[in-house]
């Protein structure tokens, strides 16, 4: 599979002179919070309904630690990962206990749990205004205040996440987790202890959406109350959907297509998300493969031409 | 309604080509852009549109140019909330190179754009419900054009205790963010010198539908006045339940901060009974500016304007009058202008504080009509009365509103 | 006294409301298995649907007959059209399906009705307040509390004692059993998301004049919803009922004495009863 990973990195380095530094670094950083929800929505099979519960909190906290306590670049992203996978033991422990309908409605719970919390906390999260003040921090002497240099940056951290997740999804644990998603009985059957490999995929999950969490605070300087709300978690969901569950690099495309039609269709017509939410369900109802498998259909059907 | 057209899709293309474009390329030196961050979605989507209507207004008096050269107006959708806003308010800042922002509507959001106002160095008009901006949270680089909640307070206060002088007993109904502490904090100041009971306070938190266990409330205390210190949505559903619950007429209900026309037209006649309002502007101000705002926006849309126009036009007026006093459209130095400035506008007298950038100004306070007494559809309410007190040094949180 | 009667009451009242939004969504996640995503949309589509019919018909009775009837039938619609279609593909993507149509129906009530708020009176004779001795109490709000309680009277006379609604609860319990029994399944389906889809109208329908109309009511609701079938356990129609009861009277309660509490204090309670009691408060596992 080569083609793709040459593609990405054509986009990576081609993306700042298309769009502006921000909304490129916004790209990859979804892109990354959407490699992590895949790896539950597409690979495990769990429609989790909650991921901008970690998203969200690791901005919180390591935004915090940054802006109160002035830790360092490095120090912000361990602490972003680390909230991250933390929160996402605590809740994946709760919900793998439950299946199918339970656990859709649990993870929906737990988020509007943190939701309302972080509404509620105004002292620490600030409430409905949300956290602003939030610095970039040094690391290495370079500073990140420039916008282009801030997205090198996040699109390293991209390419990081993007070659670990590919490494988790071709090993056993990604084998293991595929087969849950296939045949949750057999795989129990055959030995596995299946919550515990569900909770080991909320934890990844939760790492990648700690880190996305940690980079969104960073790029804006604020912390807003919609990173750990249900609309938010919502997102990642279409976007994961529409470019293709199915697939590794489905979320990199869907996170694309999210944030480029989000910013240009907003000027246009308010209404966009009536757009997104069309897109979406044709995308359940007779694409469900997402963008990827149009593409790859699309490549199928041409080179199919060209034979005859 | 709206319909795609055929501007519209190649608006699309073009901003789908702005997109794409970095600042160097685009950005023409001569024009002057300027940002108005109207929601178009979110739970300010209805404002959104009349905010771009006011703003539009004021720079189309003017040509769309100002010392000589063309202005350039852009707006955003920042989606009432506080992530879109911050990022949509920097891409126009960076990528258009606006320099001037005005909004968003919401003041919980700007504050978080006040924020980027500093960072990024442009200058911020804004009009809402938050003492902070020219309060703790000061800088030389946002203004505050709605009158300080001290001011709407008092003259709430007054004007009704004028009218209803034996009301004492007071229950208040109070949204549950810093502002309504704030208003609520002055409320019962000022109502010291009058001798009023405060009978309750409750508070609600925002975007709370569900009213009727607070009025139930408010009714077993049997008080001479309601008044409720909330906004936009939070005021129409407590307003309502209010009147649902008998409580209106009989009991006279005070509407502290609210936009008027576009609250009021949200409820009916008979819900409006007995409800007395304080704003920051109402349409039949009695002030040359008023009076020629209020006919090019009834002769252009054919209803008279509401609060949202009304400030977004005043706003740019204030704006485009800096430009005029600084002559020069560096931030620097049109910041410099308003600090100070007085005008005559809309509202009447405003004067710009130049140590807090407080918008030094009359609040209004109107009392609703009858069904009877409206001559048309939105000849809701009258004015009864002025205020323009400003907020006492000693509540004063901006010690230094710092340099550039 | 008086006033924790007063409080009550009135939580008796959002409750009833509650418990019809329980009971709709109940059915359709006990017999289709999917947490309907749509449900709020539903609602807020018969408050905006009993408003315009009453302005265009001239009659709030009639249009409260009507609204909901049109909410029916866009259920029907939705899930022949597109639930229906998704059966082969798996129950995620059924509730994916109502999870986009959430977006789609919020959206279009926006472009057809506008994004500014409303407000709608109740007929004249529901007008101003009843005295009940221990407090004032809105005339309409008892009529709701009485409507409400009618409609899950009915509602659950329907499933108890007709035929086709035993059949219905037979569907809850076991799929299979029924479906070799002979019973058209996938009609089932079909009635049971357009009762669904009648309760959350009729719900909406009679909420308007309260609440009037906003575009943001669906989604307000939704969560509500949610937290109602949780706690009388999935597919659990007597549950759903005492569970809309309890949380209007919870609500009402927490609002008198610790007002800032009351949203995460029902997550709370929904994510605990999910995680220590599935079957919830009134099941049997």
């Amino acid at each position: 599979m080569k083609k793709p990973i040459i593609l990405i990195l054509a986009a990576v380095l081609l993306l700042p002179f298309l769009v502006r530094p921000a909304i490129a670094s916004e790209i990859w950083l979804f892109a990354i919070f959407g490699l992590g929800a895949n790896l539950l929505l597409g690979y495990t099979g769990l429609l989790s309904f909650g991921q901008a519960t970690f998203f969200g909190s690791a901005a919180y906290i390591a935004g915090w630690m940054m802006k109160v306590h002035g830790i360092n670049a490095f120090l912000a992203l361990a602490a972003g990962v680390g909230v991250g996978a933390a929160s996402a033991a605590v809740v994946g422990y709760l919900c793998v206990q439950r299946s199918g309908l339970y656990f859709i409605m649990l993870t929906f719970a737990l988020n509007q749990l943190f939701y309302f919390t972080a509404y509620q906390w105004t002292s620490i999260t600030g409430g409905e205004d949300g956290m602003p003040g939030v610095p970039r921090p040094v690391l290495l002497g370079i500073d990140f205040k420039d916008p282009l240099v801030y997205y090198a940056f996040v699109s390293l951290l991209f390419l990081i996440s993007l070659y670990l997740m590919r490494r988790i999804v071709e090993s056993p644990l990604g084998k293991i987790l595929q087969a849950i998603r296939e045949n949750e009985v057999r795989a129990e059957a055959v030995g596995y202890d299946v919550p515990r490999f569900k909770l080991l995929a909320f934890v990844i999950g939760g790492a990648f959406s700690g880190l996305a969490g940690v980079l969104y605070a960073m790029l804006f300087g604020i912390v807003p109350l919609e990173s750990i709300g249900f609309v938010f978690s919502g997102n990642v969901i279409f976007a994961t959907l529409i470019g293709g569950s199915g697939s590794l690099y489905g979320p990199v495309i869907g996170s694309f297509v999210f944030i480029w039609l989000s910013e240009s269709m907003s000027t246009v017509w308010a209404r966009w998300p009536l757009l997104l939410g069309v897109a979406f369900v044709l995308v359940v109802m007779f694409l469900r493969g997402g963008v990827v498998e149009a593409w790859t259909r699309f490549w199928s059907w041409r080179s199919s031409k060209q034979r005859t | 309604m709206s319909k795609l057209s055929r501007r519209d899709v190649l608006k699309a293309g073009a901003a789908a080509a702005t997109l794409g474009f970095p600042a160097i390329i685009r950005a023409q030196s001569k024009e002057i852009v300027i940002l108005g961050l109207w929601d178009q979605t979110g739970a300010f989507a209805d404002v959104g549109p009349i905010n771009d209507r006011g703003m539009k207004m004021a720079l189309e008096e003017r040509n769309m140019q100002i010392l000589g050269r063309p202005i350039k107006y852009i707006t955003r959708d920042g989606a009432t909330q506080a992530g879109t806003s911050t990022r949509r308010t920097e891409e126009a800042v960076d990528g258009d190179g606006a320099k001037f922002v005005i909004g968003p509507w919401s003041s919980g959001v700007a504050l978080a754009v006040s924020e980027v106002a500093k960072r990024k160095k442009v200058l911020h008009l804004f009009s809402g419900g938050t003492e902070d901006i020219s309060g703790a949270r000061c800088h030389r680089y946002s203004f505050q054009w709605a009158a300080s909640p001290y001011t709407a307070a008092k003259t709430v206060v007054d004007s009704f205790m004028k009218a209803n002088p034996k009301a004492k007993r007071w229950h208040l109904l109070v949204a549950d963010y810093a502002f309504g502490w704030s208003v609520e904090k002055y409320i019962k100041e000022v109502g010291k010198a009058h001798g009023l009971e405060f009978v309750g306070a409750d508070r609600h938190p925002l975007g709370e539908r569900e009213f009727s266990n607070y009025v139930q409330k408010a009714a077993a205390n049997k008080p001479d006045a309601v008044a409720m210190i909330n906004f936009g949505g939070d005021a129409v559903a407590g307003a309502r339940e209010i009147f649902n619950f008998g409580l209106t007429p009989k009991v006279p209900l005070i509407m502290t901060w609210s936009s008027g026309v576009e609250e009021l037209v949200q409820l009916s006649p008979e819900i409006r009974q007995n409800c007395w309002v304080g704003s920051n502007f109402y349409y039949t101000a009695d002030t040359p500016g008023a009076k020629a705002f209020v006919k090019s926006y009834q002769a252009k849309f054919g209803n008279p304007p509401g609060y949202a126009p009304s400030a977004s036009y005043s706003m740019t007026r204030l704006l485009l009058a800096g430009f005029d006093k600084a002559k020069s459209a560096e931030v620097q130095d049109v910041i410099k202008a308003l600090e100070g400035i007085e005008v005559n506008d809309i509202v009447g007298r405003m004067r710009m504080d130049a140590a807090t950038h407080q918008n030094i100004r009359p609040y209004f306070f109107m009392r609703c009509k009858q069904k009877a007494a409206m001559k048309h559809e939105t000849d809701f309410a009258d004015i009864i009365a002025t205020g323009d007190a400003p907020l006492p040094k000693e509540y004063g949180a901006c010690k230094d509103i710092g340099g550039f | 006294m008086s006033f924790v009667a007063a409080q009550i009451l009135n939580g008796i009242a959002t409750g009833m409301l509650y418990a019809l939004m329980g009971l709709g969504l109940s059915l359709i996640t006990g017999i289709l298995n999917i947490p309907n995503f749509a449900h709020g949309a539903l609602f807020a589509i018969g408050a905006y649907f009993l408003v315009s019919s009453a302005l265009i018909i001239g009659n709030f009775w009639v249009a409260l007959l009507v609204a909901p009837i049109g909410v029916a039938i866009l259920g029907l619609v939705i899930e022949y059209a597109g639930i229906r279609r998704l059966y082969a593909a798996g129950h995620d993507y059924q509730l994916l399906f109502t999870f986009g149509l959430a977006l789609i129906l919020s959206e279009s009530i926006i472009l057809i009705w506008g994004p500014v708020g409303s407000s709608y009176l109740p007929p004249e004779i529901l007008r101003g307040g009843a005295d009940l001795g221990f407090t004032m109490y809105p005339k309409y709000r008892l009529f709701v509390m009485v409507a409400a309680g009618l409609l899950v009277f009915a509602t659950w006379l329907f499933l108890e004692k007709t035929r086709y609604g035993a059949i219905m609860r037979a569907g809850i319990e076991n799929k299979e059993m029924v479906s070799l029994l002979g019973i058209d399944i996938k009609m089932l389906f079909t009635v049971a998301f357009a009762l669904g889809a009648y309760l959350a109208g009729i719900a909406g329908a009679l909420t308007a004049p309260i609440r009037g109309l906003n575009p943001g009511m669906g989604p307000d609701m939704l969560g509500i919803a949610f937290v109602v079938v949780a706690l009388g356990g999935l597919g659990n129609l007597l549950g759903a009922i005492a569970a809309g009861l309890i949380i209007g009277v919870a609500q009402a309660l927490v609002a008198a004495y610790w007002t800032e509490a009351s949203t995460v204090v029902i997550y709370a309670v929904m994510a605990v009863i999910l995680l220590v009691r599935p079957q919830g408060l009134f099941g049997i596992r």
